[in-house]
């Protein structure tokens, strides 16, 4: 579904991203984990064409995307639904309106059919009757929820999670991470989650895949990574056990 | 329109005791020389270069209107030297000066305290026994008084040299004769008021932009606000003060 | 030598920055819902600050001028000397500094929190080009509106002018009034309001590069609304001296000298 090449980002003098290899299988959950200022959301954002890679080809649908212009990139956007490490929901429209953004932008829909699947995203979020209110008026956990909702309003065959946990609280979290699973059971969603939580990562995760200082250090099944002998996995690894116990 | 009436009327009464703060604690002692040198650099030193390179354009430009102005009224120039320097004397030097040190370093201020303020350093401060005001505001205060004494002396100076230049080269003054001109026009005590205006507009700018940075409000939002607003305060108060101070020397004259 | 590079950088990148607005807002189905809304908040947003300031200056002016005309004793020319003097330069400069701080600072703050919250890469992802539906209204909306305070400042001038021509020199607002159509012809009217439409220009297109490409967090926020007022400040000295030069060789050529 998904598939990097030797993926190389600079920034400047800067290399952010340093051959990077992987792909994805269609419905598979990959979780993407570092620590902070290892290149995570570049890497997402390569993905979009937010940012494009240095040298390197990315393929999305066995289709080569590295060199698309903004405008052959919108039919990829159509399929990637990204949910921002911000809420990034526009300040001055409605929830209603934030949604329907995408909506109206990817397809030719009737209003009646606009309201009704903006009622669906926010039925799965949890949060009814939001829809006129102003996104500056709700709590962050919520902002956050609604920008999920706003993603996935767009039927994405690709979701594309930027540290969509960080800083909520734990029950907030678990819907976050059901529906993530959930969404790639039902619907067959492939999804690439960028986080910094090994806890979830076992939960949830088909593939986990390590990053530091922008190289891959390891890649594998959760299982796998319980084995792995890597550094960096095992402080991880060690991280998550001592949630579990106090959980 | 109550709420609003309520809430700048507390404002300016927060401004005015942040004011007061200020003047209180830059007499008393102990005194943060070192401090108020690093940012006399950083407001006069460094801001010369971009208020010399505007002044001169206006200069320019003052010539160049005057000029034509008069050509087109009264036929002749022989009123332009004079007619230049007193609008650059009283007026163009001083404010210029002062709205280009208002954006520089008055929107920095802004940004930079308005920042402390979101990532809770102000209180981090205030939590090791300083006082942000003594140690925040106090050297900028007199860093920007004295900035702008000295910038709105250079800035005239620069100003009417460069309108020397000018009038010599498009209009065929001599030094000598735009001097001449410029006598009957304006005299020594006008550099001397407008070198008063410009430490008074150095007063007020970071007294605005400090007062905006303290009631910053959380997120890249509020800064960008707080920013904002102390430049639209200062250059109003600017424009203000101006008019005052011109009503007042008026008197002396 | 360092910074002089990076000068000129920033101007080429504004430069490509225009053309790629102009590009995709100027082919585009233009969305005048939203352009109207923007000339209409920028309008009501600043016009008390700008009409004061308009009012301010010319009060200043009147000031300046009465001793100077009163040695002349021609104190009945004040109304048309002071409207003159403002009109032509010292008005639209330093009313166009106040809405450098006013509105530029304000746009590139608005724009500038959009990058860093990641609204404008969450657009992109929705498919919607954020230059046609972000940047190219709001690129004409500050054109037009900051043209019509501008001349509003002007014009407030005068009535500020006209105050203090009664209050401190005495003089009533008839006479005052009489002699501005001798002395402010139609050329000094024209070219103060090119150099508020010159203004203008400058104003919006270094607002809107300088806040789309901010980086950084709140603190990117905070530097690129310095950044703006500084550049839109210089930007508006050089302008000044520009619309005069131009103005003259044009005078100069028409008047045949």
């Amino acid at each position: 579904m998904i598939r990097f090449e030797n993926v190389v980002k600079k920034f400047g003098e800067r290399t952010v991203l340093n051959g990077i290899t992987f792909s994805v299988d269609a419905g598979e959950i990959l979780f993407i984990l570092g620590t902070s200022g290892t290149g995570k959301s570049v890497l997402l954002k390569n993905i979009v064409g937010l940012l494009r890679p240095t040298s390197g080809r990315i393929f999305i649908d066995d289709e080569e995307v590295t060199h698309l212009s903004e405008e052959e990139y919108l039919s990829i956007r159509k399929k990637c639904g990204m949910v921002f490490q911000h809420p990034a929901l526009f300040d001055s429209l409605t929830v209603f309106e934030n949604i329907a953004f995408g909506l109206r932008r990817h397809y030719q829909l009737d209003e009646e059919e606009i309201r009704r699947r903006v009622a669906r995203v926010l039925g799965l979020v949890n949060l009814p009757d939001v829809e006129e209110r102003f996104p500056a008026k709700l709590s962050y956990g919520m902002q956050k929820r609604v920008s999920l909702a706003r993603t996935v309003a767009i039927d994405p065959q690709i979701l594309l999670f930027d540290e969509p946990t960080t800083g909520l609280d734990p029950v907030t979290t678990n819907t976050i991470n059901n529906l993530i699973r959930d969404l790639s059971r039902t619907l067959h969603t492939t999804s690439l989650v960028v986080s910094h939580d090994m806890h979830c990562a076992l939960a949830i995760a088909d593939k986990i895949l390590v990053l530091d200082k922008g190289s891959i250090v390891a890649y594998g099944t959760a299982d796998e990574m319980k084995r792995s002998t890597q550094p960096l996995v095992k402080d991880f690894l060690q991280e998550a056990l001592e949630l579990a116990k106090t959980h | 329109m109550i709420a609003l009436a309520y809430n700048s009327w507390v404002g300016s009464l927060e401004f005015l005791a942040l004011a007061a703060n200020t003047l209180i604690r830059t007499i008393l002692p102990p005194y943060r020389f070192r401090d108020i040198l690093r940012q006399v650099v950083f407001v006069a030193y460094e801001s010369a270069p971009i208020v010399v390179f505007c002044v001169s354009f206006a200069a320019v430009v003052t010539i160049i209107e005057a000029s034509f102005h008069m050509k087109l009224i009264i036929k002749n120039d022989a009123m332009v030297p004079g007619f230049a320097s007193l609008l650059i004397l009283r007026e163009l030097g001083a404010v210029v000066s002062a709205l280009l040190i208002t954006s520089r370093v008055g929107a920095g201020l802004a940004a930079e305290v308005g920042s402390m303020q979101v990532t809770e350093q102000i209180d981090a401060l205030r939590m090791l026994g300083m006082d942000p005001v003594r140690y925040l505001v106090v050297p900028r205060f007199v860093a920007c008084v004295i900035g702008g004494f000295l910038l709105s002396i250079v800035a005239n100076l620069v100003c009417l040299y460069c309108a020397m230049m000018v009038s010599q080269v498009s209009l065929g003054y001599s030094p000598g004769s735009f001097l001449m001109s410029m006598r009957t026009f304006v005299h020594f005590q006008d550099l001397i008021f407008s070198s008063i205006k410009g430490a008074c507009f150095g007063a007020v700018i970071p007294l605005f932009s400090c007062y905006y940075g303290f009631r910053c409000r959380a997120g890249a939002e509020g800064v960008g606000l707080a920013t904002t607003n102390s430049v639209v305060s200062t250059s109003v108060a600017i424009i203000i003060i101006d008019f005052v101070l011109s009503w007042l020397f008026t008197h002396f004259y | 030598m360092r910074k002089l590079i990076e000068i000129i950088d920033d101007i080429g990148g504004g430069l490509l920055f225009l053309r790629d607005v102009f590009r995709s807002g100027a082919r585009g189905p233009w969305r005048y819902d939203i352009i109207a809304e923007q000339i209409w908040k920028v309008t009501q947003q600043s016009f008390s600050t700008t009409a004061l300031a308009g009012f301010f200056v010319g009060a200043i002016m009147t000031v300046q001028f009465t001793m100077q005309i009163k040695e002349f004793g021609a104190l009945g020319y004040l109304g048309g000397l002071a409207t003159s003097g403002t009109i032509r330069e010292v008005g639209p400069l330093l009313i166009a500094f106040m809405l450098s701080g006013k509105v530029g600072a304000f746009t590139s703050a608005e724009l500038g929190t959009m990058r860093v919250t990641e609204q404008i890469d969450a657009i992109r992802c929705l498919g919607a080009n954020p230059l046609r539906e972000i940047i190219f209204p709001r690129f004409v909306g500050i054109v037009v509106s900051s043209f019509f305070l501008l001349a509003v400042g002007l014009v407030m001038s005068v009535a500020g002018g006209l105050l203090m021509g009664l209050v401190f020199s005495g003089i009533n607002p008839e006479e005052y009034l009489r002699h501005i159509p001798t002395i402010v012809s139609f050329p000094s009217i024209l070219s103060g309001l090119i150099k508020c439409l010159a203004f203008a220009l400058v104003l919006s297109s270094i607002c809107t590069y300088k806040g789309y490409t901010t980086t950084g967090g709140a603190k990117g926020v905070g530097r690129s609304v310095v950044n703006t007022a500084v550049a839109t400040m210089v930007g508006i000295v050089i302008m000044d001296w520009l619309t005069s030069y131009l103005g003259e060789t044009v005078l100069r050529m028409v008047m045949g000298s």
